[in-house]
């Protein structure tokens, strides 16, 4: 209950979070291409300008693809409580954001649910991103 | 059942109101130096402006700009995939510096005001004490500030021409004569108004006002741009031709 309860309230802080951005949206992704992916996170780079999130994520077959995502800049992240430990390898999450426009397996991220609901990491670069 | 309520709620509110909306800045006059101008120094918390048209909290922006026909012909063919001088990590100029999202710390004394970005660690320093521009083309332009009344007006001109106003890539050329105003309302605000007078990219001058909330519980943190900008060194975005 506690725990439920925290990761909702916590979700409805991350609810207002800013967007950061040092680069355009429109030069790497495309706002028309939304996706979510469930998947495991591998590997987190917390480092400017921007985060990296990489996920294996499974298809209905199980077969297993490698998948990169750009969060925000982790100074603003900081500010809004987060860190490099807010998330570790081997969690399941789900992304919710933007394809590149490039076809590869990348996407700008606009949210990262846990399992649980609870919201992390909010900041794509794309200006009309919904937080 | 209560009891149990307590501790979650607490943590959960505090560190929502640690990171954004419930913190409330310092109140009282503005402050002082000690030779009785204005003392604007102090972290600040801007509005992210990556688009100059539109209005937002503490943002008012210029709904129609009013383009020059090489100025619109400039908005139209600017497409940020085929080069994104900003996402390269080259200097973004002092427009979009003042309209990037990280804070911006003003440090000053009776000969000198400096303009410390976080974003990408950047810094612009400007004299204030009568001296003329230096004939010298720059991305960020060369400021020169005074005192009107109580407000530091600071104008920028010299620019390469190579960087824009925003995110979203509003054009500007190398004719742009940019003046800021910063007043100090209060210990706690800073009004903000900018002017873009660019005759070769607009056909009048125009303008956005901000304000600025000093945040007491900031304080910068490195930006490094270069450090892990994998987008650029896998290709997905590229270097401008100039």
């Amino acid at each position: 209950m506690k725990k439920r309860l925290f990761a909702v309230l916590m979700g409805l802080c991350a609810a207002s979070g800013a967007v950061w951005a040092h680069h355009s949206f429109a030069a790497e992704f495309d706002g028309n291409k939304a996706i979510k992916l469930e998947g495991t996170l591998t590997k987190l780079e917390w480092a400017n300008p921007h985060i990296w999130l990489y996920l294996d994520v499974k298809d209905a077959s199980g077969a297993v693809a490698k998948w990169q995502c750009e969060g925000g800049a982790p100074n603003g992240l900081t500010r809004n409580g987060w860190s490099k430990d807010s998330i570790k390898s081997g969690d399941q999450v789900m992304v919710e954001g933007w394809l590149a426009k490039d076809g590869s397996r990348t996407c700008s991220a606009r949210s990262v649910k846990m399992p649980d609901g609870h919201r992390i990491f909010a900041g794509s670069s794309n200006p009309d991103a919904k937080e | 059942m209560q009891r149990f309520l307590i501790l979650p709620l607490a943590v959960a509110f505090a560190i929502c109101a640690l990171g954004q909306g419930k913190y409330q800045p310092p109140t009282g006059p503005a402050p002082r130096m000690a030779d009785g101008k204005p003392d604007l120094s102090g972290v600040w918390q801007r509005p992210y402006v990556p688009d100059m048209t539109k209005t937002g909290p503490n943002q008012q922006g210029m709904a129609e700009l009013p383009f020059t026909e090489w100025g619109a012909q400039q908005w139209k063919n600017y497409h940020a995939e085929e080069g994104d001088y900003a996402g390269a990590c080259l200097p973004f100029g002092l427009p979009r510096s003042m309209n990037s999202p990280e804070p911006l710390q003003l440090m000053q004394n009776s000969k000198y005001v400096t303009l410390m970005f976080e974003q990408n660690t950047w810094y612009h320093v400007f004299p204030i004490d009568g001296r003329p521009h230096r004939d010298q083309t720059t991305w960020f332009g060369d400021s020169v500030g005074h005192w009107d009344g109580d407000t530091l007006v600071v104008e920028t001109v010299n620019f390469n021409g190579k960087t824009r106003l925003d995110t979203i890539g509003h054009p500007h050329s190398d004719q742009l004569h940019m003046t800021q105003r910063f007043t100090r309302t209060d210990l706690g605000h800073m009004a903000y108004e900018v002017t873009i007078d660019d005759p070769k990219t607009f056909t009048k001058p125009w303008k956005n006002t901000r304000t600025f909330t000093l945040r007491t519980d900031w304080e910068l943190m490195e930006y490094s741009c270069e450090e892990n900008n994998k987008s650029l060194w896998e290709g997905r975005i590229k270097v401008p031709k100039y």
